[in-house]
This record gives structure tokens, sequence and C-alpha cells, in this order.
């Protein structure tokens, strides 16, 4: 095998094993804050991109496409939450794990309707078009780009989560709700903000994808699971295992994809089980 | 009793007046749901996993009479075998984690299989299916017919109903109940939690590897979507439409559900949209399921005969 394949495959692996982080803490922070799996945060990774590719269709602006996706996506968070998990409090988490179930079939649905159920392609803006001479391999830059920006992102949400006030509600809240609504905080306003804040994470990590994969109104399926993997993995709200869990299952995916594409898959699932059959609690996790 | 026959009469009465296949398939349904409220309505375990037991029993049984011609015993014996090996692999690393994780667990695994299935084509036909699957001949009996095997999956499917019934009133159903109810406390009492919760996910694998053979044996075929993780959401929702609350209501449920999705089905190519849609409603307006709301309809109706100072609380 020639090393500049081998590296130009581990690079990849980083460039979605970082996507795969990003979908892992939106998650990690609904799931922590809500105690709610979020079944439809797949098909909200599929909207992010669609309103990407819709956005750049009308404005031209790939940019503004990049920052207005994850907003709208957001929104709907917002919207789902209020209108949907919030009279589910007190029916307990089952229920609104259906409703989240629910919404990602009519979400996923809607997304035929509107566009169209074959697959579509998306150009990388031209900055960002043609390879980069690395010394040993050619890159694409928009995966160089997609790897910073997502890096950047999970930094963005490690530096909001630890260094301001918000923040750290936000992981108050994820350990104790109870203690965090006596001391006078407005526990729904954080549910808000937490389930809009994961929901926008979604958005963008499905709009930084469309350029690399392509879109299609199934690409969230495999992203649910995957984001799945990475919160058993890390743990909730734990940051930095999701970064690593990420970039594990990334590389270890796109490794596997030289030798046995088939596999590529099939084998995230196999590294967690691998890993939880050692390590019941996960890489890190305490609960 | 009651139950019972009513349960009869609809055995006797559904061939007439739904399709046969339809029919058919709502005690198929049914003894999946049977499976999953198991973990679900009995021991508190949200599985949303069961499509990979049913899926993998329906290709391993489906590949066997297929290539090898096996009888129908031996069909089924393989498919429940294959459903609770399978469940109790899964749920062996499931158990381990509870709450959100183990549902996220469960639907992890599922994925895994599915994209198994997926890419393994020479076996199951990757997204195209594993066509052609026999019903064989059991005893000189011939269940070609549409009538003939509705016969053989509704007899099967009361089998089923009263295993479940004698599995939830033997002193393991009681444990289960007491996992759901008070999981520490349980323990406390003495009982190893996780190997009781590992025995109740092999006993759901086990009625829905029976289903999935029985799926295969129907349409003849085993589709993807069987193994997929939106199968295993639908017998959730099924479940949770009949009442998870109750040993009766994943039989409500299946029926409403079939009946519902293959009518909708027929009529527009978007339906998951409407199933999406249905989801929504009975989560945020009919939680307890259809089992509760013809409970509160009654105690509605003899609260309102009752004389006033004698009414009666409507339950919740």
């Amino acid at each position: 095998m020639k090393a500049s394949l081998l590296v130009s495959q581990v690079l990849n692996g980083l460039a979605t094993g970082m996507l795969y982080a990003l979908m892992g803490i939106g998650l990690s922070i609904i799931t922590g804050v809500l105690n709610i799996p979020n079944f439809a945060h797949g098909a909200l990774f599929a909207l992010g991109a669609y309103s990407l590719y819709t956005v750049i269709q009308l404005v031209g602006n790939f940019w503004l496409a990049l920052a207005l996706a994850p907003l709208g996506v957001g929104l709907l968070g917002v919207l789902i939450e209020y209108g949907g998990i919030r009279p589910l409090y007190k029916a307990g988490h089952d229920y609104q794990l259906l409703l989240t179930f629910g919404l990602s079939l009519i979400v996923t649905e809607g997304i035929i309707i509107v566009w169209s159920p074959v697959g579509m392609s998306q150009l990388p803006p031209p900055v960002l078009r043609g390879g980069v001479d690395l010394g040993i391999t050619f890159y694409p830059k928009y995966r160089l780009f997609v790897m910073v920006a997502a890096g950047l992102l999970v930094l963005g949400a490690w530096l909001f989560l630890e260094k301001t006030r918000y923040g750290a509600i936000m992981r108050a809240g994820i350990e104790d709700k109870e203690m965090v609504s006596l001391l006078g905080i407005d526990i729904h306003r954080l549910f808000t903000a937490a389930f809009a804040l994961g929901c926008a994470m979604a958005g963008i990590a499905g709009a930084l994808t469309a350029p690399i994969r392509g879109l299609n109104p199934w690409m969230g399926v495999d992203m649910l699971g995957i984001a799945f993997v990475v919160v058993a993995l890390a743990g909730l709200g734990n940051l930095l295992g999701s970064i690593v869990a990420g970039l594990l299952v990334g590389v270890a995916q796109s490794l596997v994809a030289l030798f046995w594409p088939e596999a590529s898959v099939a084998v995230i699932f196999a590294v967690m089980a691998a890993i939880l059959l050692v390590r019941p609690q996960g890489l890190f996790g305490i609960r | 009793m009651k139950a019972w026959l009513a349960i009869l009469a609809a055995v006797v009465l559904l061939p007439v007046f739904v399709r046969h296949a339809i029919a058919t398939e709502i005690w198929i349904f049914a003894i999946f749901g049977l499976g999953l409220n198991l973990l679900m309505g009995y021991t508190g375990l949200l599985s949303f996993g069961q499509a990979t037991f049913f899926g993998s029993a329906a290709y391993v049984a489906g590949y066997l009479l297929k290539y090898y011609g096996i009888n129908l015993f031996l069909a089924l014996g393989i498919g429940v075998l294959v459903g609770a090996v399978s469940a109790a692999v899964v749920g062996y690393l499931c158990v381990q984690r509870s709450g959100l994780y183990f549902i996220m667990l469960t639907f992890a695994l599922n994925q895994m299989f599915f994209f198994t299935a997926y890419q393994w084509t020479t076996v199951t036909g990757g997204e195209d299916g594993m066509p052609g699957i026999p019903r064989p001949t059991v005893l000189g009996l011939d269940i070609h017919g549409p009538l003939a095997y509705y016969a053989t999956v509704a007899g099967l499917f009361l089998v089923s109903l009263w295993v479940m019934k004698r599995i939830v009133e033997s002193p393991l159903g009681k444990i289960l109940q007491a996992i759901r109810e008070n999981e520490p406390r349980a323990e406390a009492l003495g009982y190893d939690v996780s190997r009781m919760k590992l025995v109740a996910f092999v006993v759901g694998g086990a009625f829905s590897g029976l289903a999935g053979v029985l799926y295969a044996m129907l349409f003849g075929i085993v589709p993807l979507e069987a193994i997929g993780f939106v199968f295993s959401g639908n017998v959730v929702f099924a479940t949770l439409i009949g009442g998870s609350g109750s040993l009766y209501g994943p039989v409500i449920g299946s029926f409403v559900f079939i009946w519902l999705s293959e009518s909708v089905s027929a009529m527009w190519a978007r339906w998951p949209l409407l199933l999406g849609v249905a989801f929504v409603i009975v989560v945020l307006f009919f939680r307890g399921g259809v089992v509760e709301a013809w409970a509160r309809f009654w105690a509605w109706r003899a609260a309102r005969r009752a004389p006033a100072g004698a009414r009666v609380d409507a339950p919740r």
C-alpha cells in the first residue's frame, strides 16, 4: 500500500471524525440536559445540508448559507422543544423519545416532498476547490477546511461550556436539574436553549458535510447511529471524550474502507461493541 | 376469559373482513409486539432495536428454507433460536448500561446489523431483499394457500399469547415488574437485575425471531426494511398505541397499526409522513393507548350514569 494513500485516508478519517464529534457533542448536550436521546438528530443533520443547498441556490453565497443553515435548524429546534417536548415534561422520557422519532419521519419525508428523493450534489465554494500539496500527498482543500472549521466549532463549544456563565448553567443542568432550578434558574428556558443549540450543531455538521458526500434524504440515518456511538463511548456532556470517540470512529472507518470498503460502516459499531465489552462505562464515562 | 373470547372471535372473523395477507400480518406483528412488551411494558426497558432479532431470524431461516428446503418446524425453531441468540449477544452489551444509554445502544447495534445486511449482498440481496422463500409443507398439510397460512399464523399467535401470559404471571414476570417499579429495591432484595434484564431480552428476542420467520414466509421475501430501525420504531409505536401497560395492548396496537399503515400506504407514497404525524398526535394526546382510552371512556360513562355524590373518578 502506498504511504500517500494511507496518509490521505487518515486525513479523511480525521475530517469525518471531527464532524462525528460535532454531531456527538450536539446530541450529548440535548441528551444530557433534557434526558432525551434525540432521534430527530440525524434528520436535522440532513435538513442542515438541504438548507445550505437551497440558500446557495437562492443567494449564491456559500458562507451566508453556512451561517443560515444552522440558524434555521436551531430555530426549528426551538419550535420542537416549545411545542412538542415541553408538554411532555411530566409524561416521561419514553414519550419524548417517541415524539422525536415521529419528528424524524416527518422531517425526512418533508425533505423528500420539498426537494426530491433523488440525491443531489453540492460543490464547495470556489476558494476551496482543488487540492493542496502536503508533501506526501495531494489533499482536497475543502476537506482541510472542514477539519479546521469543525475543530474551531468544537473549540467554540468547549469555550462556551467551560468559560461562560450560560455554559456553566448548562453543565450544571446535565449534572443535577433539580439543584439548578432550586438556585432560581429558569430550567425550562435552559431546556429550550440546550435543545436549540444541539439542533444547530447537527445543522452545521450537515451543512459542512454536503459538499463532501452530497445530499440525499436518508443521509442522516447512519449519522444518527454514529452520534449515539460517540455519546455512548464518551459519556454525556464530555467534550474531550466526544472528540476522541469521534476521531477514533472516523479514522477506524476510513482505514477499514481501504481494504474492506463494504464493512466500513458496520465497523463503527463493532469498534463500539469492542470498547464497551472491555469498558462498559465507555471511554471516560463515570455514569 | 372475556379477553380470550374476544381474541378468538377476532381470529375467526378477521379474514372475513380484511385481505388474508393483512390479517396474517396483524397476528405476526402482534407476536413481535408481545416480545417487545415484555421489555417495554413489564421490565421498563425501552428497546429500540427489536428489528435486529426479527430481521436476523428472517434472514437465517429464510436462507435455509430457500437453499436447503428445511421443514416448517425446523424453520420456526431456527427462527426462535436465532432471535434468542442475537438478543443474548446484543442484550449482553446493552444491559450493562441503563436508561438513555441502553436505548442508544439497542439502536446503534440495530444499525450494525442493518449495515451488515445491506452490504452482504451475496447472502441477503442487500437493498433488493432476499426473495424466493417457500412455505414448506407440514405433516402432509399444504399451507400454501392464504387461508391455510393465516390459520397457521393465527394458531401460533394464540400459543405465543398463552406462553407470554404464563411468563408475565410467573415469578420471573413478577421480578421483571419489580425491576420496572424500583430497580435499586429489586437489587436490594437480592435479585441479579442485569441477569433478569438479559433473560427478558432473550425471551423478547425469541418472540421477535418467531415473528421474523413467519413474516419471511408470508411475503416470500425478506426485505431490507425488516432489519431496519424504522421497523424497530414501528413496533414500539404499535405497542404504544395499544397500551404498553397490559398483555393485550400490543395485540390491539398491531391491529390498529397494520390496518392503518396498509390503508394509508395504498393511498400515498409518502405515507411515512402520516405515520410520523400519527406518532406525534398519539404521544401528545393519547399516551395511554387504546386500552386506556377505552377504560377512560367507560369510567366517564359510569360517572355520568352514577347518581350525584357517588361519582367515580376516571383513572389519571
